[in-house]
């Protein structure tokens, strides 16, 4: 799986994010002033209704401007004290008892041991701080107005709008610390659990060796249920091949006694890569252009595939290539890029012989100016590592050079074909990709659990704001109504706007009570009539509170950290923006919901 | 009485009648100890084999799950079976295993899970992989998946006998099955410390597998549906398929003739058993020629008790025939066309004499006796039609002729000489290959000569007809001509040799 979604520059995020938050603050503002003007109108006559209304205005407004740090910091200190009263610790508990049978569940002898121990110990993570969240958050209010301690509190000199910012504080830092010590303790887990070394086996079967490839004589000892082949370089280094996604460097001393080898822990395991990603166009069998390739039956319709021993060729084209981003010095062998095709065999041929292909790179604005054509042979499912020299040769021989004769306005071409006729190369926009970089894996790790602290305070804001006038189970479930419907917020559009078979939920339960299939049109029949006009209206609102409600799955950057790419600053960043955009808004609401209720006046 | 009283005394019944149904509740569902065998319900168990200990390990990971999900896993099943097919969709092979691990853990007693997912790692996601190691790989995460079905079911022949299946097909019958077999029999992570010391063919170590689901049947476990002609045709056919991969291994002489005598021990063993069948009699598929032979002899003996007296029926009931089905019938099968076939068919009923009429137009003591011969002899001819339908089903009667073929001196250096002379053709001596061939063949005409039924199996007639047209190339290379009295020429005329 690759993680691409297109991420826009913070800035320029901003400038679209700052007007349609303000328009939504605008348009919900005065939607909330009209309907309060309606219920005092319809209580205290038009007129008084409106002064009600403007009193409540301007001095809400002033109560927020006077709003006390001191007074707030109080109110967050007792919500912690709360918390731990309330057996927030609990939680550790929890979590370390995961962590210590965890080991039972997960198979450490996996394809991609990494991956699967990064995921884990993240879902766990968001799953448990979201609930300490949700329950933390939702009953406070609620059983302080229960037990009659609000009364204590308004008593003295604290505003409404403090008493919500103080609890949301209060919480949040405790979910903070919690988060920081479950992530110091996953990473702590993962590490020793994928952690590992092999010792070095000198085969001397001779009728083993003859069944390897020449050269392959040594390998490694097999630890969590697989070794590696041990290569030689040219140089004389040693290193292991790359299995289970990872290798070992490898040492070697010369003793008396002997060579001893030493075999370094997993390389490859844990990275943060930084991808460019590059437009993907395609050549169709006759070299003319085409919007996509050949679908060769799979279900999934992700990747298009161009035939081979044709004219077919997809190209990547790659922005934002200068001398500056790529400087010789750190790149010494040229520009690193990393491939993944699929086959699709039509005829069997060899099965010892991988099906081979070509790339070259190309001028985008000058095609006719290209390197000479450098031969791969495609191995599905791995990420197949190459470099662009700086300097290389065209066909006839005349030397390029990478940023004078091929890179064009920033923007590089890379052409991949199939050299094998009848058998054919699949590829999707991400499977080939500029390696800018490796940032720093720790750092990655601590923005993956940035983006689960997010959403924990999300969810504490939430909380508060709906019990500041609901009861705690009510709250609660309100809360999670919001949290499922943000993890959701496609899939209901989808529903609103019928990409999704089935229709809205009531039709969807006629469906499932009467076992009629997603597709076949329902009877026309008055109560199913009925239902549908219901459905549109309970999607009508469902698709606007889409709109209005975080989506969480934006907010989780998990994705990023367990498939090994560096989450970029950029969308770290715009979901700190708009957690504290959110913030500002469920605060506005709660202090309002607060300051209405009797208890606060 | 007053109000609180009646109340008092409502709760003390209650009390009673909850205390006495606790008593025998406790006495029949009283755990069974070393020293006493349970209650009603722990002996039932045990009888029956209910208890989760009697279907194999028990994985503490897997009760964690099932005790957390609170009862509810067949939902988490579902859940995690919708997730698997995404996964697969989506190619994400590591999430993919992870999820059917996961499933197996919350069902780990469904047979059917452990087998479909298990299929569908060896043969669909290894189908996805260009490179044949990849495509090991992934078979052998099918057999491992399965084999470790088996651990906690222990004694259910479906999943041995699956496992001796994915071993022996999987790996023997795929087109890389030549890569798949070599890095089988160097697979150490799959055979462990035993791999250095024994043959690691794949069909011998499926037949293995199929031998602990026949013993796994022995113990009592029930087939579940299989039928047992398939079931225990296996572990032989497994031991065949080893000696018949003998000779692409190029192992010849006394070790492919001991390995080809052990597969027609097996055979014929297989034949010797006791084969129940839907006709409600058990068959033994080796014993065909002995009904027949007492068929004959019963027959005989009816013949005896009336000559001439069946003729006679048959021809009675042929003059009562129209002249269309008359002439239909007197048609050889291969004229017949049209409405003769049905015509034909209608009279050979119409004439049809049954022992048993035969025997009803016998008088006195010979009619009794008759009859006792037409109702024995209708039996005998019954289990052996079954016997040859049973036997068509495993394609016995070829087999056994293989097997015995196969071990015979002359066979063994047939395919031992052609073996020669192709590697000496590789090797660029056509004329020590021609010689090869030239002896290998005519052993193969000794062996032909012997075991005339080996040419009705259209493989084998094939295989050896493309001998034949190696053996013509070479003499094309040698520019020499093809002899005109060449001795296999019924080969040839039987299975042309295919154009390339």
């Amino acid at each position: 799986m690759v993680v691409e979604t297109e991420i826009i520059p913070f800035f320029e995020w901003l400038q679209l994010a700052v007007p349609f938050f303000l328009t939504v603050a605008v348009a919900v503002a005065v939607f909330a002033l009209a309907a309060s003007y309606l219920i005092c109108a319809v209580r205290y006559g038009p007129l008084a209704g409106g002064d009600v209304v403007y009193r409540v205005v301007t001095t809400s407004i002033k109560e927020i401007l006077q709003i006390s740090p001191r007074r707030v910091f109080a109110l967050a200190w007792l919500a912690i004290q709360e918390s731990v009263r309330r057996r927030v610790l609990v939680v550790f508990a929890v979590f370390l008892a995961i962590l210590l049978f965890a080991g039972w569940f997960l198979d450490n002898s996996s394809h991609d041991a990494g991956k699967l121990y990064l995921s884990f110990v993240l879902t766990a993570t968001t799953y448990l701080v979201l609930l300490l969240a949700l329950f933390l958050s939702v009953f406070s209010i609620p059983n302080d107005v229960k037990s009659r301690t609000i009364y204590t509190i308004v008593t003295k000199p604290v505003r409404p709008g403090e008493i919500v910012l103080g609890r949301v504080i209060g919480f949040s830092l405790v979910g903070t610390v919690v988060l920081l010590v479950m992530g110091i303790s996953s990473y702590i887990f993962v590490f020793r659990s994928v952690n590992h070394t092999h010792e070095v086996v000198l085969l001397d079967d001779p009728e083993l060796v003859e069944e390897l490839p020449e050269g392959e004589r040594f390998r490694t000892t097999t630890e969590q249920e697989h070794r590696h082949v041990i290569f030689e370089d040219a140089d004389g280094n040693l290193a292991t091949d790359f299995r289970n996604s990872h290798w070992h460097p490898i040492s070697a001393e010369d003793s008396p006694e002997g060579t001893t080898y030493s075999v370094s822990p997993p390389e490859g395991t844990f990275t943060a890569r930084v991808p460019i990603y590059g437009k993907l166009s395609f050549l169709d069998r006759a070299g003319r252009p085409a919007s996509k390739g050949v679908n060769t039956g799979s279900e999934w319709m992700y990747r298009s595939f161009i035939e081979g021993g044709s004219a077919a060729a997809a190209i990547w084209r790659f922005p934002g290539i200068t001398r500056e981003r790529f400087p010789p010095e750190e790149f010494p062998d040229g520009i690193p890029f990393e491939m993944t095709l699929r086959v699709f065999r039509t005829y069997k041929g060899d099965v010892e012989r991988g099906i081979p292909g070509s790339y070259v790179i190309r001028n985008p604005d000058k095609p006719d100016i290209q390197s000479s054509e450098q031969i791969f042979v495609a191995r599905e499912f791995y990420t197949d590592r190459k470099f662009i020299p700086f300097e290389l040769e065209d066909e006839k021989g005349n030397k390029l050079d990478l940023f004078e004769d091929l890179v064009s306005d920033g923007k590089l071409e890379l052409a991949v074909k199939c050299l094998d006729p009848a058998q054919y190369f699949g590829m999707a926009q991400a499977d080939v990709y500029l390696k800018a970089d490796d940032a720093p894996f720790a750092m990655n790790f601590v923005k993956g659990y940035l983006s689960i602290w997010t959403q924990m305070v999300l969810v504490t804001g939430f909380g508060v704001m709906f019990s500041t006038f609901l009861n705690g189970a009510v709250a609660m479930i309100a809360t999670l109504a919001a949290i499922i419907m943000g993890f959701f917020t496609k899939f209901v559009t989808d529903v609103a706007t019928e990409t999704v078979s089935g229709g809205g939920p009531i039709e969807a339960l006629i469906r499932l009570l009467t076992q009629k299939n997603l597709v076949s049109p329902l009877e026309d029949t008055l109560g199913n009539r009925v239902a549908q006009l219901l459905d549109e209206g309970v999607m009508f609102v469902m698709v606007r509170m889409g709109y209005i409600l975080p989506n969480f799955r934006q907010f989780d950057s998990s994705d990023y950290v367990a498939n090994g790419y560096n989450i970029p600053w950029d969308l770290a960043l715009q979901n700190l923006v708009a957690t504290f955009g959110y913030l500002a808004a469920v605060f506005v609401a709660g202090f309002f919901f607060m300051k209405t209720r009797e208890v606060a006046k | 009485m007053r109000q609180e009283w009646k109340s008092l005394i409502r709760k003390v019944v209650y009390f009673v009648i909850i205390a006495a149904l606790l008593v025998p509740l406790a006495m029949i569902s009283r755990p069974a100890t070393n020293k006493s065998p349970g209650g009603m319900l722990a002996q039932l168990r045990q009888q029956h084999q209910l208890a989760q200990a009697n279907l194999g390990e028990i994985d503490p990971a897997s009760e964690t799950i099932r005790l957390a999900s609170l009862g509810m896993t067949g939902i988490a099943a579902n859940i995690l079976w919708e997730k698997a097919n995404h996964y697969k969709l989506v190619e994400d092979w590591t999430s993919f295993k992870t999820t059917l691990d996961q499933i197996t853990r919350v069902q780990p007693n469904f047979a059917a899970v452990w087998r479909f997912q298990a299929w569908n790692l060896s043969y669909n996601v290894s189908a996805e992989f260009d490179d044949y190691k990849d495509r090991y790989y992934w078979v052998k995460q099918g057999i491992e998946y399965i084999q470790r079905g088996t651990l906690f079911n222990r004694d259910h022949p479906k999943l041995l006998w699956d496992v001796g299946w994915f071993i022996c097909q999987k790996i023997g019958r795929a087109d890389e099955r030549k890569q798949f077999r070599r890095l089988f029999k160097n697979d150490e992570d799959f055979h462990g410390a035993r791999a250095r010391t024994e043959d690691f063919d794949n069909w011998l170590v499926g037949k293995e597998w199929f031998l602990r689901a026949q013993e796994a049947v022995a113990r009592g476990s029930s087939l579940r549906g299989m039928s047992p002609l398939i079931f225990y045709a296996d572990a032989p056919m497994s031991q065949i398929n080893y000696s018949a991969n003998l000779n692409e291994d190029g192992r010849f002489g006394e070790f492919a003739k001991a390995a080809w005598a052990q597969s027609a021990e097996e055979w014929l063993a297989y034949g010797n058993m006791n084969t129940p069948t839907s006709y409600g009699f058990d068959i033994r598929l080796n014993e065909r020629e002995a009904l027949e032979e007492q068929a004959q002899e019963l027959r005989d003996k009816l013949e005896a008790l009336a000559p001439g007296l069946r003729q006679r029926l048959i021809d009675q009931k042929r003059a009562t025939l129209t002249a269309a089905q008359r002439e239909a019938l007197d048609l050889p099968v291969s004229e017949r066309v049209g409405d003769q076939h049905i015509r034909a068919s209608e009279a050979r009923e119409i004439t049809e004499v049954t022992h048993r009429e035969v025997a009803g137009h016998i008088e006195g003591e010979d009619g009794i006796q008759a009859l006792r011969i037409a109702n024995q002899l209708e039996d005998i001819e019954e289990s052996a039609r079954v016997t040859q339908r049973y036997r068509d089903i495993v394609n016995f009667d070829y087999w056994r002729a293989r097997c015995l073929m196969e071990r015979t001196d002359d066979a063994l250096l047939a395919r031992e000489l052609v073996h020669e002379g192709a590697e000496k053709r590789a090797s660029g001596d056509p004329n020590g290959a021609k010689e090869s061939y030239a002896e290998g063949l005519k052993y193969w005409k000794k062996v032909l000569d012997e075991f005339p039924s080996m040419l009705d199996d259209r493989t084998t007639g094939e295989d050896l007809s493309k001998v034949i047209e190696q053996y013509r190339e070479i003499l094309d290379q040698v520019e020499e001509p093809f002899p005109e009295d060449f001795p296999l020429q019924n080969v040839i005329d039987r299975y042309p040799p295919k154009p390339y």
